[in-house]
């Protein structure tokens, strides 16, 4: 039984990083929770789900019988994107359009370099197919599918080399399906070998290229996933036969292992959603609701903004070049992280990344060979950073640190507490930009919004980056190392419904513009009795896609009322538009694109165990840090789970645990709270 | 006069302000003009600023110099905003106050490139003391003149291409000269649209403004400016650097455009280049003057081309900013093609721009083989469907910009069907355009064996089919390289040209000239667009046998083709 009071309790999430497999478990009924940590296993990421897993239960002594649900969320399809190792695929298209995939948008990468190229279609030319027939914009058909014409496609199938999964993408699919089904089951009939994909199943959207991509890559995907899908659930079975297995998708919620394997270009973003998830529950412990995560990793920082406590959602994005158009958080990311590295360039003035030291060798203070100073090695240089790292996993050789900023601060003529506070400023400033364009860009004034960061080196620079932008408050996490697998914790069933309607937001239109959305309705409740009988609060919620005639891009916009009230759905638009665009024309004729739903589950959660110490345990240590060229000043290094609640400490005091590092500099205070989360109070910095 | 500039002219270096300092202003000042082009991106009112985003924002200083530009600004723009710049200094350099801001479009007045794109620059003051300018500029979609959209072929004087706005202001001390607004919004087509897109650029510039006073306060003026100066010095250096790694000696090279649309054929364009340690100096004497047609270019379009083209060849990284057009020497004759005068038309100087990027491309591909690249395209072909929409009885203009071949490139073969050097934007898709006009997509390919052989092949071509649905429309074209094909380097083949066609059931296929203007379209016919390929580089018998299997294989390149040029 799942989640259903017969069980006994345990919910176990497992995120799996490009560095480390992270564990959180908690029971729903005690409010124990215990997480874990393991190196990941790249070239087989299940081997560190079992056996992390096998050492969770060692750890608390649990009995795989007691886990009622395994969340999981997974980077599988988004290195089988990045490294383009995934299926050999092919396409069958509408007569005259093979090489639309090929032409995408017709734009480069980059306006000035003229040797950098976007990929190659995933599906080389020789594996595009075409078939007579067309449908037209009104869905009407305008050249027949004849069954010869499907029976010579399938012989020309036969005659590929190699090929494992297709994509049918036809024009106008989105509004009639007929075509791209029949392809599909003749398909299926003559070659159930094949994996098929459809692109009016995938993601039933107008813009053919963005469809055709989206399904393409689904394609692409399918095999591999699905094979690791079915591998650990044959594991996961074994180890914990009563739990409920949940696949993150990108779009915030969880799946079922059979919608993963069928949908697996749903999973591209799923570890960063996760975490925009965690963020969100956190804040919501906090009763906080408006928040800017800052997720700074090894490489690269995250950012995503919440409001009243939702992840604002993003319908389009490229990874690894590949446009894919689906419901994901909107999640910004740039190439500035603990590992950037800090050098001189062209201009002779000092650059910090994209380039990374990644995990191998590491920054300089790792000992494994890193030659170049890193963000992390200023850390160090600073003072800022305690000399173990991942529970004692990772030592530091503060030696090294300086050897590295010391060198790079003769090559500039500057001193090497200069240097380093430089290293630290012009990452800060990077991600500082990252977070204008999630909240600026988008009509946000980011002064209205309390920072989170998170990740291991999230709280390293949390106070500089809000300084930077006028946040006066910032949130920290009980668990900021391992967010993104307590958010698989906090995440719902979620499946996502998609309807082309386009209408005139108009009386005439009206009637036709409801039906779709009952439909929707109906379907998301009909997935809610079939996938999620067990779980709690189950709805739908309905969203419009509209835009003013004659724009090219829509706004979604959400409606929790009668759906039959015009003058409320054309108020939500321009609502919507004043947000994102600052002005919005009451008069102008206004058109519907798409209708979708999202059905949600609650699955139960329980209350995390929130009791810290009762007195404050004396700090672990002091360090000189640094914060201004002046000097340094001696700074009490606390150790976060030595600390009450309620108990208020004056910066600069660092707070250290188990696997991140929280910097509340001179004149800030910091508050522990009944959730434990430090709240960390700029005004007087 | 600022001191730094002054102590500038006076020879004497100004003391080195630390990298890191410079580093993270120089990061601020960038957001300041990104922050700028994103209001503009907000609250604009077209669909050409809204989702085309074909419009810029840049940073000046007190001498009219380009410090920053957005993130996202675009290589001719800036041509534009410099020649603003240099004509508010002259003009009006003891006459500049605290709240002004101009205004100004005319190519041979005010320092624009055509008359759509609109500029506006604000001066930022430190009390008295003038510390530099912000500026924008946004193609407006319409600017009156003869034709909608301001952009029609065969235009022949530049009064028929719309109005000319010389440096005016807009707002003089913070007050708005209504009266010059007024005469703009009366002479534009949709002046709601205009005026919202005008004051999307009004908002960006005040916030540019303030803004650029945070950062001064933050520093000092006197700091800012001499980060100003740092800024421009060290692009300078990195570009004459740069340019110091082209082996000295003369270039040259020249090409020809097919004809303007207005009577002139084969246009040449001739280049000259000496280059002498970090000096590079592009000499235009020789090219044909200025043409009747709306296809002349003004100085700075010209300046854009050539620093585009040697920006992409030696760092595509360099900042943009006044640093490099400083390290670049330009000659052209007065009244030719490259430096036209009034009354010269100048609606369609993209496609001349892209054919001066591959002149100066073409020169100096014997001095730097390994960075140079075949001819692309060299178009900006576009087409433009109107009509009345029998489904709703609405007049319907529909105007698309078209890709082509990339040059093939010393490493690689060049990109098939893509937007090259100056120009990037998107098309529309296939399903948008169905449902937005009542035409119909019968084909959206690549032009088989439209790439030039070589050891690395040219860029495809791009053909696209379109019918009118249920009625007559008309049709105008313009292309480039119908005639005067995308040529090959180093024994590669050149690349295949571009060409109008309709075609109607049971007559014979008819083709048009580049510049066709007001062709009537049935139901019955359909209009087929092949935009040029583009050269290949190196000889084809140097071409792998893997790499033929391929080209092959793809079905991109026929058999007769591939025995033609490998066998």
């Amino acid at each position: 039984m799942l989640d259903s009071d017969r069980g006994q309790g345990w919910i176990v999430g497992v995120d799996v990083g490009g560095t480390f497999t992270d564990f959180s478990a908690r029971n729903v009924r005690s409010g124990a929770m215990v997480v874990h940590k393991r190196p990941s296993t790249p070239a087989d990421p299940s081997e560190a789900i079992i056996n992390g897993f096998r050492e969770l239960q060692e750890k608390i002594g649990l009995d795989g019988t007691a886990v009622d649900r395994f969340a999981h969320g997974t980077t599988v399809a988004t290195n089988a994107l990045l490294q383009r190792k995934g299926a050999e695929v092919g396409i069958v298209t509408t007569r005259g359009f093979r090489d639309l995939l090929e032409i995408g948008r017709q734009v480069r990468p980059s306006i000035y370099d003229l040797q950098i190229d976007a990929p190659p279609p995933l599906a080389a030319r020789h594996n595009r197919l075409e078939v007579t027939e067309r449908v037209g914009y009104d869905g009407g058909v305008i050249a027949e599918l004849d069954d010869a014409a499907i029976d010579a496609l399938i012989e020309e199938i036969a005659a590929l080399d190699g090929v494992q999964s297709l994509a049918i993408c036809l024009l106008f699919s989105f509004i009639n399906p007929d075509h791209e089904q029949r392809i599909a089951a003749a398909i299926r009939k003559a070659r159930p070998d094949l994996y098929v994909s459809i692109s009016s199943e995938v993601q039933p959207e107008f813009r053919e290229y963005e469809r055709f991509s989206t399904a393409l890559i689904n394609a692409f995907l399918q095999p591999e996933v699905s094979r690791y899908m079915d591998r650990l659930q044959a594991a996961i079975g074994g180890l914990a036969p009563n739990a409920r297995f949940g696949i993150f998708q990108s779009s915030g919620g969880l799946m079922s292992v059979a919608k993963a394997a069928q949908f697996p270009v749903r999973t591209a973003l799923s570890g960063p959603a996760a975490g925009a998830v965690g963020a969100a529950a956190s804040g919501a412990a906090s009763g906080i609701g408006n928040l800017i995560t800052l997720d700074i990793g090894g490489t690269s920082t995250d950012v995503c903004l919440i409001r009243d406590g939702r992840t604002e959602i993003a319908h389009v994005r490229e990874i690894a070049g590949f446009r894919i158009r689906l419901p994901m958080v909107d999640i910004h990311t740039v190439g500035a992280g603990g590992g950037s590295i800090a050098q001189i360039g062209a201009d002779g003035l000092m650059k910090v990344g994209p380039e990374s030291a990644g995990a191998v060798p590491g920054p300089a203070c790792y000992g494994k060979g890193g030659t170049k100073p890193t963000v992390t090695d200023a850390n160090v240089y600073l003072g800022r950073l305690p000399l173990s790292l991942a529970g004692g996993g990772l030592m530091i050789d503060p030696e090294k640190a300086r050897a590295v900023v010391e060198e790079i601060a003769a090559d500039l003529g500057v001193s090497p507490v200069r240097a380093a506070l430089g290293i630290a400023g012009i990452a800060t400033s990077n991600m500082t930009r990252a977070i204008r364009a999630v909240s600026t860009e988008k009509g946000h004034d980011p002064r209205d919004f309390t920072l989170m960061p998170f990740g291991g080196a999230g709280g390293l620079h949390a106070f500089d980056v809000a300084k930077a932008l006028g946040i006066r408050r910032i949130l920290v996490p009980r668990a900021p190392g391992i967010l993104c697998a307590d958010g698989l914790l906090e995440a719902e069933l979620q499946e996502n419904f998609v309807a082309a309607c386009r209408a005139t937001l108009d009386a005439a239109a009206l009637p036709r513009i409801v039906e779709a959305a009952q439909q929707l309705d109906e379907a998301g409740r009909a997935w809610l009795d079939a996938e999620a009988g067990d779980a709690s609060d189950g709805r739908v919620i309905l969203s419009l896609d509209m835009r003013y005639v004659g724009q090219n891009y829509e706004l979604p916009v959400e409606f929790s009322g009668d759906l039959s009230d015009l003058a409320a759905l054309r108020d939500g638009f321009l609502e919507a538009h004043l947000r994102s665009y600052g002005h919005a024309d009451p008069d102008a004729p206004v058109e519907v694109v798409n209708v979708r739903a999202k059905a949600l589950a609650r699955l139960l959660q329980g209350r995390a165990d929130a009791t810290g110490p009762a007195e404050l345990a004396a700090p672990v240590g002091t360090t000189k840090a640094w914060f201004t060229e002046e000097a340094a000043v001696d700074t009490p290094i606390y150790e976060r789970t030595g600390i009450p609640v309620g108990t208020v400490l004056k910066g600069p005091v660092i707070i250290a645990q188990f696997d991140a590092t929280t910097v509340v500099p001179p004149g800030a205070t910091v508050t522990v709270d009944a959730a434990l989360n430090l709240i960390m109070e700029l005004a007087n910095v | 006069m600022s001191e730094t500039a002054a102590l500038e002219r006076a020879g004497t270096t100004p003391a080195p302000i630390d990298p890191i300092e410079l580093e993270i202003v120089w990061n601020g000042l960038k957001s300041v003009a990104d922050e700028c082009f994103l209001t503009i991106m907000r609250s604009a009112f077209s669909t050409n600023i809204k989702e085309r985003h074909d419009h810029s924002t840049a940073i000046a200083d007190a001498n009219g110099r380009l410090i920053v530009q957005a993130e996202n600004a675009l290589p001719i723009h800036l041509a534009s905003m410099s020649g603003l710049m240099g004509h508010i200094c002259a003009q009006f350099g003891d006459d500049l106050a605290p709240g002004d801001i101009f205004i100004a479009n005319d190519p041979h007045v005010a320092g624009g490139t055509h008359l759509p794109d609109i500029n506006l620059a604000a001066p930022v003051f430190d009390g008295k003391r003038l510390i530099g300018f912000v500026a924008n500029i946004v193609h407006h979609a319409d600017v009156g003149g003869a034709a909608v959209g301001s952009m029609s072929g065969g235009l022949d004087e530049i009064y028929k291409e719309g109005l000319r706005i010389p440096l005016v202001r807009l707002f003089r001390r913070g007050e708005l000269v209504d009266d010059i607004q007024r005469l703009l919004m009366l002479n534009m087509r949709l002046p709601e649209e205009r005026q919202g897109d005008l004051n999307a650029q009004i908002a960006a510039a005040r916030l540019g403004r303030r803004r650029l006073e945070d950062v001064m306060g933050r520093i000092g003026a006197d700091r800012l400016c001499r980060i100003f100066d740092e800024i421009v010095e060290r692009t300078n250096l990195r570009m004459r650097t740069a340019i110091a790694q082209v082996p000295d000696g003369s270039y040259g090279f020249t090409d020809m455009m097919d004809d303007d649309g207005a009577g002139t054929e084969d246009i040449r364009i001739v280049l000259k280049i000496e280059k002498a340690g970090e000096r590079i100096c592009f000499d235009f004497t020789g090219t044909d003057p200025q043409v009747a047609g709306n296809f002349n270019l003004t100085f700075n379009a010209t300046q854009s081309a050539v620093c585009y083209a040697l920006k992409a060849l030696l760092d595509p990284e360099v900042p943009n900013n006044h640093g490099i057009f400083d390290a670049i020497d330009i000659v052209a004759p007065e009244g030719s093609l490259v430096n036209c005068v009034s009354p010269a038309a100048v609606a369609l100087r993209a496609n001349t721009c892209q054919r001066v990027v591959d002149v100066v491309i073409g020169a100096l591909a014997e001095a730097l083989p390994d960075r140079a690249i075949a001819a692309a395209n060299g178009a900006n072909t576009s087409a433009v469907f109107a009509g009345i929409d029998p489904r709703t009885g609405r007049q319907y203009v529909y105007l698309e910009t078209l890709g082509g071949g990339m040059g093939a490139r010393a490493t690689k073969d060049g990109k098939d069907g893509v937007q090259v050097n100056i120009t990037n934007t998107s098309n529309l898709p296939v399903e948008a355009i169905e449902q937005e006009y009542p035409l119909r997509v019968e084909g959206y390919a690549l032009v088989e064996d439209s790439g030039g052989a070589g050891r690395h092949r040219g860029g495809m071509g791009i053909r696209r089919i379109l019918r009118p649905v249920d009625h007559t429309c008309e049709f105008n074209g313009v292309g480039e390289r119908f005639r005067h094909q995308p040529w090959g380097l180093f024994g590669g083949q050149p690349g295949g040209a571009g060409s109008f066609a309709i075609e109607t059931e049971g007559q014979a296929r008819r083709m048009l000239p580049p510049k066709a203007s007001t062709i009537r379209l049935s139901p019955a016919s359909r209009v087929v667009i092949e935009t040029p390929g583009a050269g290949g580089y190196g000889p084809p018998a140097e071409r792998t046998e893997t790499e033929r299997a391929e080209d092959a294989r793809s079905g991109k390149f026929t058999e007769a083709y591939m025995t033609r040029n490998y066998k």
